[in-house]
């Protein structure tokens, strides 16, 4: 490594990054407007925004990359469809729970899975963190498809649902406000987690994690504490996700193309950065768009190239280019 | 154990130790990769996919046999390899172990995608008269297919053996794993014999990619399951540790047949997956490991 002359400070807290985050707000309350046709990818595109900043509170701010995080949205997903089942609900229960129940269970499950999870492999540095997610994940994965309560490979069916806050969970409508509403809610807790003693703490493991220790950081601790977060909102996009996707099955939402395309849409956007995730998210989903006719299956072509070029090109990510702050977050090393 | 469930368990032990041959060859090549560069190469199953299909084009091109592709996959696999190390990895410089995670899964997307585009996500196989022959030995009956795969995990494990510990390339390779900057200094071209340590390690996925073709279908996301199987074998043996990849690959492969048989053949892929997390917990320099590697 280049000796950097000055160690690397934590910027005071400027309006810069609180500007952006407002601007992205706002184009998500004007889109229904506009492209009030396409809510579709409207909806999908919001989920995963919030979902790759979700990744990014442990992938970004505490630099432990997961490649596993479909089994946490497949939690949230599989939580809160099997209670809002008659048929599947544990009989104990007494009856199908209310998706804003399941969804908090969901969440809760994934919360412990998290704190066992982390707390067993955070003392693996590294890659050896990555591999294990994968191995984790896929075996969440074979457990999902050879199980009769998950409904095996032919997967769920989202029963009908009762009205939430007076809205009709199945109109894309109202499922893009929701979806809205997890996105400013991952926002706010990014922005939170930024300016706490936990924010400082993960960047201080990740730039240097022995120093950190010598500080009196446990850097396991923290890294448990953002990972279960991560998990918690991941839960609860996933809940989001099977409203919205209605039916779905392990072959497709527990993969590991899924929790590779969260991961690179936060690391493409900018991992260092508050939106920088979200803007990626944002950015994959219209080239996507714009390129079905095109690769068909094939749009994880771009992913692959643009995390090419962006390992080559511009290690903090899109949002890297522009903001000196990302650039100090990502590189110093 | 009667002697009909004695055979069932050698038949049995026998497939999962072909197969794991097969799981050896494919690990021995990145545990190769990560040994001399300490990159984890997360496009290893898709050069194995790459070497599927290239055998899959000339037979349907050319109706050549698929093990003489053996000839072109095996080149076509170093060429690719050495072009990515000189080219790509070679110049992510100090940020090697976090970016070359993402180039090389990076690169493993544009390969699978680029054969979806070529080849379409239908599998595809081809009919040779001897993929379906079986040869009794010794009670115990082996498709031909299986046994030339072994047969050609041996060679090429034999080869690399004698390569790195007999010759001077050898020397300048283990000199580059051991202290790069050693190597450098006593007049070893590092880049050089990184790019070929690369180019290794891909055609040992592409030679282990064609002697699978007869006895799978190939799909463009086959490669996906081939990566998490190098992986398990690696950490099963401890990373960078060549005699270990195997003994890690005929573990894995005889986990996998015996679960099967015994336990579920649904939860396959499963006994692997388990071994893998209690060997990265409780162990994770490897089943055979002294030294911690820690990455």
């Amino acid at each position: 490594m280049t000796a950097s002359v000055t160690p690397a400070r934590p910027r005071a807290l400027t309006f810069g990054n609180v500007w952006i985050s407002l601007a992205l707000i706002a184009v998500m309350a004007v889109y229904p407007l506009l492209f009030g046709k396409s809510m579709n990818f409207g909806v999908s595109t919001l989920i995963f925004a919030g979902l790759a900043m979700s990744w990014n509170l442990l992938g970004g701010w505490a630099g432990q990359t997961s490649l596993g995080h479909a089994a946490l949205l497949g939690i949230g997903a599989y939580t809160m469809t099997i209670l809002a089942t008659p048929e599947r609900v544990p009989a104990f229960l007494g009856g199908p729970l209310a998706p804003w129940w399941g969804a908090l269970i969901g969440m809760a499950l994934a919360a412990l899975l998290a704190l066992v999870w982390g707390s067993l492999t955070f003392r693996l540095r590294g890659s050896y963190f990555t591999l294990s997610t994968i191995a984790v994940a896929l075996v969440i994965r074979l457990v999902a498809i050879n199980s009769d309560w998950t409904g095996g490979s032919e997967g769920l069916f989202m029963p009908e649902l009762p009205r939430f806050l007076g809205l009709d969970l199945f109109d894309r409508q109202a499922e893009y406000w929701l979806a809205f509403a997890f996105v400013i809610l991952t926002l706010i807790i990014t922005h939170a987690v930024r300016r706490s003693r936990l924010g400082y703490a993960l960047q201080a493991v990740r730039e240097d994690e022995d120093g950190a220790r010598a500080l009196g950081i446990d850097p396991t601790r923290m890294k448990v504490i953002a990972f279960v977060i991560s998990a918690v909102l991941t839960a609860l996009g996933g809940s989001l996700y099977a409203i919205y996707l209605q039916a779905f099955e392990p072959h497709t939402l527990l993969e590991l193309p899924i929790s590779v395309q969260i991961a690179l849409m936060a690391i493409i956007g900018g991992r260092g950065s508050i939106q920088g995730p979200a803007i990626g998210a944002i950015l994959l989903a219209v080239f996507g768009e714009v390129f079905r006719t095109v690769f068909a299956n094939a749009n994880l072509l771009i992913y692959g190239v643009l995390i090419l070029a962006v390992t080559l090109y511009a290690p903090d990510g899109i949002t890297g280019l522009f903001t000196r702050g990302g650039r100090k977050l990502g590189t110093a090393r | 154990m009667d002697s009909a469930q004695l055979t069932a368990f050698t038949q049995t032990l026998a497939q999962g130790l072909l197969t794991g041959g097969l799981y050896a060859l494919i690990g021995t090549g990145l545990s190769l990769i990560f040994g001399v560069m300490k990159v984890i190469n997360f496009a290893h199953g898709d050069f194995l996919a790459i070497g599927m299909f290239i055998t899959l084009a000339l037979f349907r091109a050319f109706h050549l046999d698929p093990y003489l592709s053996l000839l072109v996959a095996a080149p076509v696999g170093f060429a690719l390899g050495y072009a990515i190390q000189r080219f790509v990895l070679a110049r992510l410089g100090d940020r090697l172990s976090e970016a070359s995670m993402l180039a090389t899964l990076g690169l493993g997307l544009i390969i699978s995608n680029t054969l979806l585009l070529t080849f379409g996500a239908q599998p595809q196989n081809i009919n040779v008269p001897y993929a379906i022959q079986t040869v009794q030995l010794g009670g115990v009956q082996l498709s031909i297919p299986l046994i030339v795969a072994g047969l050609g995990t041996l060679a090429s494990i034999g080869g690399l053996n004698y390569l790195l510990y007999r010759t001077e390339l050898g020397r300048a390779i283990r000199a580059t794993a051991q202290n790069p900057l050693g190597a450098e200094l006593q007049g070893v071209k590092t880049t050089n014999i990184q790019a070929i340590v690369f180019g290794l390690g891909v055609a040992f996925a592409a030679i282990a990619g064609v002697l699978l073709m007869p006895l799978l279908y190939a799909f463009p996301t086959v490669g996906e399951n081939y990566t998490t199987k190098a992986f398990i074998v690696t950490v099963l043996g401890g990373l960078g540790n060549l005699p270990g990849a195997v003994v890690g690959g005929l573990v894995l492969g005889g986990i996998e047949s015996l679960g099967a048989f015994y336990i579920s053949n649904n939860y396959r892929d499963a006994y692997g997956l388990v071994a893998f997390l209690l060997v990265l917990l409780l162990k994770p320099e490897g089943l055979f490991g002294k030294t911690v590697k820690r990455v």
